[in-house]
């Protein structure tokens, strides 16, 4: 239902500006907009949807055990295996080559697809299926919402797993257990342990958790492919005062942000909001790009998509927009601290999807 | 996604073991007039890269630029906070984390002088990286050195089969898990990820087959299915960098373990006719796959493949199959090393899971 849902709308939104074919790519890192296309997300090689004149779509993927996984998966939906995939997208599009096709991402098309030499020609499709991704249908709203709630209770098993002596990856594969146990096929996740040393979360590692650390995660499970996020710290043991202190500016640096997100504002503004917090305690060079990436980006079938919270893009915020707000960086005192909520965008403002406390917890 | 131990390990793969592959890429490179090789790796293609250097990206997409002399260096769309784990979990000269990899490496090739440039997969290169490459570095001639990296890493060294086993042995580990007696699938999955996770898997991609009778493909479990009287689990196993596929069959039969020692011995005797497939003529479906260049798993001969590849000896790869045997279906699978110099193909870790 959602799937029709989302291809009905994109049919909308290429027949007011005329494109009459379109084709995404995907792979297991960035798997939106062809699971928007298709209704299938992509785990092992990568994948090209072409959304025909007519409606139809065809799903070419690149692994074997993909194709029977996408025709259980996207029924109605004709699948290929096609281990030199550019050449049989290519192969396909010559038949439609008389028509206006689409692309998007254009910059993640092999570049065979935009070679002079073929037949067809591919215009850029990608700001016209990132508008669909970042504005949220009801059914993409409810999945979301499933997904903060899994998230919450993710991070409970998470706390619980940091004992010290337990290296960072079983942590990760406790929490990856029970995401299995509630159904739930991704989740990504990132995480750091440690003190003054740490400048960012990473991959998970050998390394131990020892009492006193700070142990950060950004922990991001989906529901029907859509993803949602939460973020926290927590301190192993007692909280020092300087690591309490820390937190609260990160607190009032994410509430301010919140407190920011209505439709009309950009997401500068929001950006702006939590670092001019930063600013007002002498913290103004972490919230520069030497010390942290983004204030929050939009969130939804992948986990870091658009708009990126940052005091330079302009996007303006909508109703319907899903997103993160964390003022994530590194602390001079401390070392690098998390906090982020998932916040849906509604008419009046910010309603936030997540329900973990917004503690500096001590585990 | 990715979510699992991410680490080189020196003991398992020491330095000289890349010297020795890259010295082998070097030689092609030489034999090819090439000044410099180039290859793509992110999430989903990583084989390459971490065949070269350990690196195993995690969400970051990267290029590595290997001259016919001097230093490889690996660019990574990685910001400086980040630079510091990739060095510390590879093996590569020169690491650095720029916003766009085709500047990156469009810079070093010019750096160096290079003028004829191998690249994997050419045609398959993303077309924004393409064209910072092509920008970056417009005196460069790119061509197509697909071929030649295939025939390059073929062959596995005794590093590769020794990590291919370890998969293999952490898959085969955390699929004895399977307690025959739970009934809710999801259940059965978390244990066994768990379990593979805990012995330091860099990943691991559960499918199932909730009754094999009714329908034999292998899905990813959202919903709860019900299991019937015989079922398949496939644990999809990486470790540092090398995959491999292991599956297990659980019939509520009494003649079950029977039926799965039968199905075992039928398909030691198929993998041992690899690279010919004539051993799999008795199997309902059947797959081989193995990695010719980024994607760690590539379709190569199967059932469903109309453009089967040749095997070449000494290389590592993963046999999945579905026999029927006694109204029974039993899907089995397990990494395999294609045999060299007349000695058959063998599994590398026997698909036996004990009696129930």
């Amino acid at each position: 239902m959602l799937a029709q849902e989302r291809r009905h709308r994109l049919r909308e939104a290429m027949a007011s500006t005329g494109i009459e074919a379109l084709v995404v790519y995907g792979n297991a890192w960035q798997s939106d907009y062809l699971r928007y296309v298709a209704d299938f997300s992509i785990l092992e090689g990568h994948g090209i949807a072409v959304m025909s004149p007519d409606g139809s779509v065809e799903l070419f993927v690149d692994s074997a055990v993909e194709v029977e996984r996408a025709e259980c998966e996207a029924p109605g939906i004709k699948v290929s295996l096609a281990p030199e995939i550019a050449h049989a997208v290519s192969a396909r599009l010559d038949r439609i080559a008389n028509h206006r096709i689409a692309a998007a991402p254009i910059g993640f098309m092999p570049r065979f697809l935009l070679d002079s030499g073929r037949r067809f020609k591919l215009e850029d499709g990608t700001r016209l299926v990132d508008k669909l991704l970042m504005v949220k249908l009801p059914g993409e709203i409810e999945a979301l919402r499933r997904a903060a709630k899994l998230a919450d209770e993710g991070y409970e098993i998470f706390k619980q797993a940091a004992t010290p002596g337990r290296m960072q990856y079983e942590l990760i594969a406790d929490v990856e257990a029970f995401f299995r146990l509630r159904g739930c096929a991704d989740n990504f996740m990132i995480m750091g342990s440690g003190g003054q040393d740490v400048y960012a979360m990473a991959p998970p590692s050998e390394r131990q958790i020892a009492r006193g650390d700070l142990v950060t995660t950004e922990l991001t499970p989906a529901v029907q492919g859509y993803f949602a996020q939460i973020c926290r710290t927590m301190v192993v043991g007692t909280a020092t005062e300087a690591q309490k202190r820390a937190f609260g500016v990160y607190r009032e640096a994410m509430e301010a942000g919140i407190a920011a997100v209505r439709p009309g504002v950009t997401a500068a503004d929001i950006a702006r909001a939590e670092n001019d917090v930063f600013r007002k305690y002498g913290l103004g060079d972490y919230v520069t790009n030497k010390y942290t990436r983004v204030r929050g980006h939009g969130l939804g079938l992948f986990t870091d998509t658009k708009p990126h919270i940052l005091e330079d893009v302009a996007t303006v915020i909508e109703a319907g927009m899903v997103m993160i707000v964390h003022p994530n960086t590194y602390h001079p005192d401390v070392g690098y601290m998390v906090l982020g909520d998932t916040v849906l965008v509604t008419e009046s403002g910010a309603e936030v999807l997540c329900r973990t406390p917004r503690e500096l917890f001590e585990v | 996604m990715r979510r699992g131990l991410i680490a080189w390990s020196k003991a398992e793969l020491p330095e000289s073991v890349f010297d020795s592959r890259l010295q082998r890429l070097r030689g092609a490179m030489t034999a090819e007039g090439l000044d410099a090789f180039v290859v793509y790796t992110n999430n989903t293609r990583p084989a390459a890269v971490s065949w070269l250097t350990a690196f195993v990206p995690y969400w970051a997409e990267g290029l590595l630029v290997v001259p016919r002399d001097g230093d490889a260096q690996l660019s990574m769309a990685f910001s400086n906070r980040i630079v510091g784990w990739g060095k510390g979990v590879s093996r590569v000269a020169r690491f650095e984390g720029v916003p766009r990899i085709g500047i990156g490496a469009g810079k070093y090739i010019v750096e160096r002088g290079a003028k004829r440039i191998g690249v994997a997969d050419l045609d398959g290169l993303r077309l924004d990286v393409a064209n910072d490459l092509a920008e970056t570095a417009p005196d460069a001639r790119l061509v197509d050195a697909t071929a030649l990296f295939e025939r390059v890493r073929a062959r596995a060294d005794p590093a590769e089969i020794a990590l291919a086993a370890k998969a293999g042995a952490i898959a085969q580990r955390a699929l004895s898990r399977i307690d025959p007696g739970e009934t809710q699938l999801r259940a059965i999955i978390a244990a066994v990820e768990s379990t593979a996770r805990l012995a330091g898997a860099e990943e691991v991609y559960m499918a199932a087959s909730a009754d094999l009778l009714r329908d034999d493909r292998f899905l990813r479990v959202e919903a709860a299915p019900p299991i019937g009287r015989s079922y398949a689990l496939r644990a999809t196993v990486a470790y540092k960098g090398c995959w491999v596929r292991m599956t297990r069959t659980i019939i509520h039969d009494a003649h079950g373990a029977s039926l799965s020692d039968r199905a075992a011995e039928f398909f030691a005797a198929a993998v041992a006719k690899l690279p010919s497939s004539d051993g799999f003529k008795g199997f309902k479906t059947w797959l081989v796959e193995g990695c010719r260049l980024a994607q760690p798993l590539d379709p190569l001969l199967g059932s469903r493949i109309e453009a089967p590849r040749t095997l070449a000896p000494g290389t590592i790869v993963t046999a999945q199959a579905v026999i029927e045997l006694d109204r029974h279906r039993i899907a089995i699978a397990a990494p395999v090393l294609v045999g060299t110099d007349g000695s058959p193909s063998s599994v590398l870790v026997p698909p036996a899971f004990g009696r129930r």
